[in-house]
């Protein structure tokens, strides 16, 4: 039962660890009951569709286990897709070869495999940090996706089924159930999942761990100096990290009963998913999460509008940066800058001149910048 | 355009027996190509059609197939005979008399499978496509669960009714499959240089598992039919831009034979580069899929080059009975449309893919006198029998089409301002797939010497 305790004066409640004012604790209600909805929202509408909602989870799911290491030890890494691919076709592989059937052995699997995989490729390239390690990332992740693109036994470019058994499928609760149960199903398991995951995630950002991970991230010389582990402190996020990749992939996998390397395992999945966590607010613990939502919706919606999808999302994202810099959930927080100017607003609604001669003014300064380094790189300085 | 129809330009064949051959219903004639021998403004006999029993709600279908990038060049081809034979069958009144289709066409882009469940989602009463193989293994288990009639225009991966989904009951496809095309071009090699002129054979080949398919599946074929030996595989990615290592191993090593499954933008690039190399004066090329650059390849690019092409199912003005050319007219229709300079097979995947089940579902109200459930016209199709402008086609009891097979010189033609298969055989089915039932590969191994 929650326990009431008090929190620089306000009330808060803590249960299991985590401590909420009123007002947070309804949010996080809220917004439980949301993820739980969706599948009732989306049937509502053509425009919006569980599968590509529940996509947008999973690799804001994959997301969020980055967020680990970009929040506080400051290392960027392009090869998350390793991870997600790892469990995706860790799952594959045992619905294949060995007709493992149950999706809970599958996700199993899927975890096991994923952290063998984050605890080799942490080894060796945690060794370096910055743009070397960014890189040794990448080259990792691309190694298991030309694996996955070379190997028959993996399906090559054609991937692979997950349907073991004579059902033709993974099972729930050892039982068989059409597709469009089937989706919704492993929807409230994915959503299962995610509130564990981001449980577990919390925890750890209370935790003395994170205070280590957070000195690291700032500067790793005075951290060994305190005498930190820094090394296996760093390895051990990155691990974490690359679990939640995995059961990430591996859910991905069980849900759509087939694996190919270009969506799992390509370097583009990699810069997505590290995207995402920037688009949602890596600041934020739910951000990459929403970011991963977003992200995957303007992709898929995009696709519809116009043939130049990706110019649409670019231009989208392009504000979002600009307008935005702590991300979506970071933006929307309060003392964040949609809640300042909002405020603003109420207390002078004349300040919206303000505000557009300043864009205007912003704008005409950037474009004269732009002609004088342009100017410079043709004429030189003179 | 006003036609007057004889005996004599039809190749002997009158109205009455030209509609009982094609099924006796307008829209199966129409789609055979047969719809300048209906004299104008006349469709089928309404009085047999039960059209109380049939409303007259139009046909939501989908269509999985790449409308963008290098895919585009094949997937916009389906595309487009799919289009026209939809209207087609508008034209001549609809299903049964009865009921338009509207097709909605989406690119089998990233993610293929949300735009297959879309179309379920959106209850579409039938699905056609896609074109790659990957996305066809991965959606065909669907199309079983969902129990909704997809009829495949390509996505022709062998081991799709032999491992993927071994039992289809709502899942068929149209196009002959790749060990089809392949051992085509083992036998058009034989045909054109004799099996005891051919003792080397090499590949190149594009660099993923389609690739890799059909150059073991074409050495398993030329083995079974000449004493040849491998001499060089290449697999050059997809789009890539040099390919001289490849070239220049094959100068090297002289082969009789090369075989070759590159397709789209990748086969000029290779050509020219060949071409430019002097590789045509050390072997002659095979391929299965070279002709679905037609085109794209330029008349400079082909000049001088010793190339074989199959061409899947479909050569306009093949078969010609008598002498009328069905191929012909659809070939003047076809290049009406956007998009499309010469139809190739892929042309004929899409529009023959509609027509097998149109015609099916025709057949079924005729036999039913009511519009037929999925499993109705699940169970019409298997061992289904019907007419394109390519000629007679076969869905046989495994639920994979049989075409005739059609392999020719690839020539350029500065009249049509393309490429064109010269002086082309027709392979039939029997010669090209194994019987049902039986594995590719297990086929393959049971040829005599």
């Amino acid at each position: 039962m929650p326990e009431r305790v008090d929190r620089d004066g306000t009330p808060a409640y803590r249960f299991l660890g985590v401590e909420v004012t009123r007002r947070e604790a309804a949010f996080l209600v809220l917004g439980i009951l949301f993820l739980f909805v969706i599948p009732d929202i989306a049937s509502l509408s053509d425009s919006l569709q569980l599968s590509v909602i529940h996509q947008g989870l999973l690799f804001g799911f994959a997301a969020v286990g980055l967020n680990l290491l970009l929040r506080h030890t400051k290392l960027t890494s392009f090869g998350h897709a390793a991870f997600f691919g790892t469990g995706a076709y860790a799952t594959a592989v045992l619905a294949r070869y060995a007709g493992v059937q149950s999706v809970g052995l599958l996700l199993l699997g899927a975890i096991a495999a994923a952290t063998v995989m984050a605890a080799i490729i942490g080894v060796l390239s945690l060794r370096h940090t910055g743009l070397y390690f960014a890189l040794l990332t990448l080259a990792f992740g691309q190694l298991l996706y030309a694996i996955a693109l070379g190997q028959s036994a993996l399906g090559g470019s054609d991937g692979l089924p997950i349907r073991p058994g004579p059902a033709n499928q993974p099972l729930l609760f050892g039982t068989a159930f059409s597709p469009d149960v089937y989706q919704v199903l492993t929807y409230y398991l994915t959503v299962v999942v995610i509130l564990i995951g981001l449980f577990v995630m919390y925890r750890i950002t209370q935790s003395p761990f994170r205070n280590a991970l957070d000195a690291i991230g700032q500067e790793r010389t005075r951290a060994r100096f305190i005498g930190l582990p820094v090394r296996r402190y760093v390895w051990a996020a990155f691990v974490i990290s690359g679990i939640y990749g995995g059961v990430a992939g591996g859910l991905y996998a069980v849900v759509r009963q087939y694996v190919r390397p270009e969506g799992t395992l390509f370097f583009l999945r990699s810069g997505d998913i590290l995207f995402m966590a920037i688009l949602g607010g890596f600041r934020t613990l739910v951000g990459p999460l929403i970011g991963g939502v977003v992200l995957v919706f303007l992709q898929d919606v995009g696709q519809d509008v116009t043939q130049y999808y990706e110019f649409l999302t670019g231009v989208v994202l392009l504000i979002l940066v600009y307008g935005f810099p702590r991300g979506i959930v970071g933006s929307l927080r309060s003392g964040g800058i949609v809640n300042t100017r909002l405020s603003e607003l109420r207390r002078e609604p004349s300040v919206l001149s303000t505000w557009s001669r300043n864009a205007v003014q912003s704008i005409e300064r950037k474009v004269a910048e732009s002609l004088t380094s342009l100017r410079i790189i043709l004429f030189g300085v003179d | 355009m006003e036609q007057t129809t004889t005996d004599h330009d039809t190749g002997g064949i009158g109205r009455r027996q030209l509609l009982s051959a094609v099924g006796s219903s307008a829209v199966a004639a129409a789609l055979a190509g047969c719809s300048t021998l209906l004299s104008d403004g006349e469709t089928a006999d309404q009085s047999e059609q039960s059209g109380g029993e049939i409303s007259d709600e139009p046909i939501q279908a989908g269509l999985l197939t790449f409308t963008r990038g290098a895919p585009g060049v094949l997937g916009i081809q389906a595309q487009r005979g799919a289009e026209l034979a939809v209207q087609r069958i508008n034209e001549a009144g609809g299903i049964g008399g009865q009921r338009e289709i509207e097709l909605d066409v989406v690119n089998e882009g990233s993610n293929p499978l949300d735009s297959y469940n879309q179309f379920i989602e959106e209850g579409k009463e039938v699905t056609f496509g896609p074109i790659s193989s990957g996305t066809h293994s991965q959606i065909a288990p669907e199309v079983e669960k969902n129990e909704v009639i997809n009829v495949s225009t390509d996505g022709t991966v062998t081991t799709l009714y032999e491992e993927t989904v071994p039992d289809p009951t709502y899942s068929f496809r149209f196009q002959n499959y790749d060990i089809m095309e392949v051992v085509t071009m083992a036998r058009e090699a034989v045909e054109r240089i004799g099996a005891d002129n051919i003792s080397t054979v090499a590949g190149v080949n594009p660099g993923y598992s389609f690739g890799e398919d059909e150059m073991r599946v074409f050495t398993q074929a030329i083995q079974r039919l000449t004493d040849a030996e491998i001499v060089y595989e290449g697999f050059p990615e997809l789009g890539a831009s040099d390919m001289a290592n490849h070239i220049t191993s094959i100068n090297n090593e002289e082969p009789d034979v090369t075989f070759s499954s590159l397709w789209g933008g990748d086969v000029t690039t290779f050509v020219r580069q060949a071409n430019a190399n002097d590789m045509f004066e050390n072997t002659t090329v095979f391929g299965t899929t070279l002709y679905s650059a037609a085109g794209d390849v330029p008349g400079d690019a082909l000049a001088g080059t010793d190339i074989y092409s199959g061409s899947r199912n479909y050569y306009w003005g093949l078969p010609a009975p008598g002498n009328w050319q069905p191929g012909r007219e659809l070939f003047d229709a076809a290049t009406q449309q956007e998009g499309v300079t010469v139809p190739t097979a892929h042309y004929m995947s899409g529009y023959g893919a509609v027509t097998a089940w149109a015609t099916a579902v025709e057949k079924a109200i005729d036999l039913l006198g009511t519009y037929p459930t999925q499993e109705q016209i699940a169970q019409v199709l298997e061992g289904h029998g019907f007419f394109t402008p390519a000629g007679y086609h076969n869905i046989a009891e495994d639920h994979q089409g049989a075409s005739n097979s059609f392999a020719g010189q690839m020539v350029y033609d500065d009249d049509l301002g393309a490429a064109r298969l010269e002086d082309v055989n027709t392979y039939a089915a029997t010669e090209t797939a194994p019987p049902p039932g039986v594995t590719g590969s297990d086929w393959l191994d049971s040829w005599s010497a």
